[in-house]
């Protein structure tokens, strides 16, 4: 268990500029979670705390320790492969004792700490089982076993889950998450997965081209994205971009102009909705004072049991998708009818159109 | 109604393939075996044979020293063969495939090319020992263990270098990253995770090399000087006493074959748990090294591939030199491939002949032989799968010996005619031809072919219209494999041949005990230039390259 902090790292390959002045810290004990789309760095993050990739610029501190010079073998590091990397020719119980058996530790302690390792993860008994003989969930809870039994400061997780299918991805990490907890152990996790970022992090570190977005809860990454990539990565997002705002800042797009004092003094602004933050209504309804409406044709309703989609044409030109929780029967036969979106101001989020960030809070 | 299994076209064909394999392989191994066991004159049961090949001086040296050489040949293509291997995958290399193309040609080469050539350079005249005297180092005597080790260590490396690049290969990177997160440090990390799994792939190499050092008949009789083997003996035995004692020959055999299934059976058993398919989602990227540590991986892999060249570069230089018989001149002219044309044109017809003959029927039964492995898993399908991996194991001395024996009486009597040697070379490369159908075949989905019935096309029409073109490639390429091995085939030749049957390796061999240099290398380079070809061809329409070849 202990702290971690990332100075300045610097990272490039030929052409590419992985990792660019990013700057963390992970708390002792966090469940920390890097989470962006493939290519964006996370894994070149990920790996340079392993000591598998040397960065170029900036230092990694354990616990108030530079680890740079530190080989990845010396580093007391706990790693979860995507693709398992069980040793195929080891058993069960050989796999959790290796990391054991490079530090010498006596045999009868090491058989003591793989039973309670695997008992743990839920694999009790497998010990003498051979890797091809489980499926891939009980493969990843044998690398999980592997990497823990070592009682390692940190622990990394390179999407572990991703190989898996969904059902077994959503047990495992209910299991990750609580052998966190129990063990207490600081953990840096991998993921291009919003949905499993937001269930399971303490902490959530959004990135893009090498860059930190945003760091926060997942409930401020969800509520409050600091960027329009933020806003549009995590969860799904209706984005209307670019649109013109006058010196008082009015917006004149929809129903009927709002004026949004934050707004004043710009002339651009991209707006941005969650699918739930709206509401459906007649197209002759009125418009509340602290929301902004706008008008449309509905072009296709997808009915998904629990949920419906409406993507809805705005007579405004773009397209935006609304959600309706519990939908009746009658509101999926409204195809082809004009309807109006009720956008309450207190959800909508706003960027700068030139740098992506988010423009204060709409209140 | 019909309860009779129905009499199909596959059916036709599984009924063939096991007329075919008992007839050409079954009944001469057991005609060997009977011979081995029967005393020559009474035609009684005896172990006599069995009994003077381990009681005799003589016959025990040619034991012993047939494993001392199948040990050593098999350590020296590991020590070659495994550094490279790890050297070309794990580091960055400059002209990787070529290396690995060299390995091949050196790999398909006429088998006994290096013998000679060696001679040529280390022989007591030759111009290696002369250059290495000038340095102050003498080589051991060429002929004798030194040679033949020399040989087939530079000979058979590229066995366990393919192999084991190519199991390096498919090691996930996450595995060994693991391991190094775990504690474990460069050496802890090569010997206890890296070298356990690339091991199948090690042995299969390493035994390749074993098998095929003890099997080899030209290098050792070519380079062995006094040291007996138990495939010269076994040949000696039977040239030197034509129908005199056939029994003892045959038994030499017998234990020839034996130590080839022992070493086979041990490392079966040595791989019997490593089941290892990993999911590979990583690919190894090989590093970058420093400069100076980058020279020496260098100045390692192309010492390794040149040694391992030279015999066939000293082959083609000298068929090059002015000659008169035995006899070297200055300068360069073709006096050796006028000489090749004018006196044995036929022998170079013969082995095109022989060669494309047999190839023709491997091609035609072996795809049919490999759809049957590969679609129908019966129990026949499964026998013939395992009765085809004898002929791997069976040296050449051997099945040649085992031919005459069974064929030269009624009621196949065909000893003296080129179809002996046609179906020899049929039978031994025949599972090569199988075996790449049936791995082309896993890689055709099986649902195509139910396409086309679904669209209304008959089952034999199915295949002949989708599968046979989709396999097309893979045929050829397996085709012009065993034609290089058909038209490289020596020991079994030289106990089939008479004057009219004689090929290409059966002449350059008996050239080099005449001490023909010449005339041996013309035909050598002749056939690298057509091995050479075919290989070319093989990397142009196989996308497995090197890897096909093992």
């Amino acid at each position: 268990m202990a702290r971690v902090e990332l100075r300045h790292i610097g990272k490039s390959y030929p052409g590419v500029q992985a990792l660019d002045d990013v700057e963390l810290a992970i708390e002792s004990g966090e469940f920390f979670t890097l989470l962006g789309p493939s290519g964006c760095g996370k894994t070149t993050l990920l790996r340079t705390v392993a000591g598998f990739i040397r960065q170029e610029r900036g230092e990694v501190l354990v616990a108030g320790q530079r680890i740079d010079d530190i080989p990845a073998y010396r580093r007391n590091i706990g790693l979860v492969f995507q693709d398992y990397a069980i040793f195929p020719h080891m058993t069960v119980g050989d796999n959790v004792a290796f990391g054991l058996s490079n530090r010498r530790r006596p045999r009868d302690e090491i058989a003591q700490r793989v039973t309670r390792a695997l008992d743990l993860v839920r694999l009790g008994g497998y010990a003498d089982r051979l890797p091809h003989q489980l499926s891939g969930g009980q493969q990843q809870r044998v690398g999980l076993a592997r990497a823990v039994v070592i009682e390692p400061q940190i622990l990394l997780m390179d999407e572990p889950l991703s190989n898996l299918d969904a059902k077994l991805r959503v047990e495992l990490r209910d299991d990750i998450r609580d052998l966190q907890h129990s063990l207490g152990i600081t953990t840096l996790y991998v993921t291009h997965d919003q949905e499993e970022a937001l269930v399971i992090s303490d902490r959530i570190c959004v990135m893009h081209s090498g860059r930190v977005h945003q760091v926060g809860t997942p409930w401020e990454v969800y509520a409050q994205p600091a960027t329009l990539f933020v806003a549009a990565f995590v969860g799904a997002m209706n984005v209307i971009a670019d649109l013109p705002v006058d010196a008082a800042g009015t917006l004149s797009f929809g129903a009927e102009p709002r004026t949004l004092p934050m707004l004043a003094g710009r002339d651009r602004v991209t707006l941005a909705i969650r699918l739930e933050d709206m509401t459906l209504v007649a197209a002759t309804e009125a418009v509340p004072d602290d929301a902004l409406a706008l008008d449309g044709v509905v072009d296709k309703i997808s009915f998904a049991g629990r949920e419906a989609f409406y993507r809805v044409r705005l007579d405004a030109g773009p397209q935006i998708q609304a959600h309706v929780h519990r939908p009746e029967r009658h509101l999926l036969e409204h195809s082809g009818a004009r309807l109006r979106l009720i956008l309450p101001l207190a959800r909508l989020h706003m960027f700068d159109p030139a740098t992506g960030r988010r423009i204060g809070d709409a209140s | 109604m019909n309860r009779l299994p129905r009499l199909d076209f596959w059916s036709g064909v599984l009924a063939v393939a096991f007329v075919v394999v008992a007839v050409l392989m079954v009944w001469p191994l057991y005609s060997i075996f009977t011979a081995s066991v029967i005393d020559n004159r009474s035609g009684a049961w005896t172990l006599a044979n069995f009994a003077q090949i381990l009681g005799h001086p003589a016959y025990q040296a040619a034991l012993i020293n047939s494993l001392i050489v199948g040990t050593g040949g098999m350590i020296g293509a590991m020590l070659l063969g495994i550094p490279l291997a790890v050297l070309t995958t794990r580091f960055v290399i400059a002209g990787r495939s070529v290396l690995a193309t060299l390995s091949v040609l050196a790999l398909v080469s006429p088998p006994f090319i290096g013998a000679y050539a060696w001679i040529m350079m280390l022989g007591s005249n030759g111009w290696m020992r002369a250059l290495l005297a000038d340095v102050g180092i003498v080589p051991p005597p060429i002929y004798g263990m030194f040679g033949i080790l020399l040989a087939f260590s530079l000979k058979f490396y590229p066995f366990v270098f393919l192999l084991t690049a190519s199991s390096l290969g498919s090691i996930s990177p996450s595995v060994e990253e693991a391991a190094e997160s775990l504690g474990a440090g460069p050496w802890r990390r090569f010997f206890k995770v890296t070298l356990p799994l690339v091991f199948p792939a090690v042995s299969s190499g390493a035994l390749l090399a074993f098998v095929l050092s003890i099997a080899d008949f030209g290098t050792p009789s070519i380079v062995g000087g006094k040291v007996r083997l138990l495939a010269t003996t076994a040949f000696d035995l039977f040239t030197a006493e034509m129908g005199g004692n056939p029994g003892l020959a045959s038994a030499t055999s017998v234990v020839l074959l034996a130590v080839c299934m022992t070493v086979v059976v041990l490392q079966r058993w040595a791989v019997r748990r490593r089941d290892i398919a990993g999911s590979l989602l990583r690919r190894p990227v090989p590093r970058r090294l420093r400069p100076a540590a980058s020279a020496v991986a260098h100045i390692v892999c192309y010492a390794i591939v040149l040694a391992g060249s030279l015999p066939s570069i000293v082959v083609i230089y000298t068929s090059f030199r002015r000659t008169s018989g035995p006899v070297f001149h200055s300068g360069f002219g073709v006096e050796s491939y006028a000489r090749i044309l004018g006196e044995v044109p036929h022998v170079i017809a013969n082995s095109f002949t022989y060669a494309t003959a047999s190839v023709v029927l491997i091609a035609i039964l072996g795809t049919l032989i490999g759809y049957i492995l590969a679609r129908r898993e019966t129990v026949a399908a499964g026998l013939l799968d395992n009765m085809l991996l004898i002929p791997y194991i069976v040296p050449g001395v051997v099945m040649g010996l085992a031919y005459v024996v069974t064929f030269n009486v009624p009621p196949l009597q065909i000893t003296g005619t080129a179809a002996i040697i046609v179906l020899m070379l049929f039978i031994r490369r025949l599972p090569y031809a199988v075996r790449s159908s049936t791995s082309i075949l896993k890689q055709i989905k099986g649902g195509i072919e139910e396409a086309a019935i679904s669209l209304g096309a008959s089952p034999s029409r199915a295949f002949l219209r989708v599968t046979l073109p989709l396999m097309m490639p893979g045929i050829v390429a397996g085709a012009l494999m065993s034609f290089i091995t058909a038209i490289n085939e020596l020991s079994s030749s030289l106990i089939l041949y008479v004057g009219r049957t004689m090929t290409m390796p059966v002449r350059i061999y008996l050239s080099v005990l005449d001490g023909q240099w010449g005339t041996a290398s013309a035909l050598s380079t002749v056939l690298l230039a057509v091995t050479g070809l075919a290989v070319f061809v093989v990397y142009r329409i196989s996308d497995r390259k090197e890897s096909a070849f093992v």
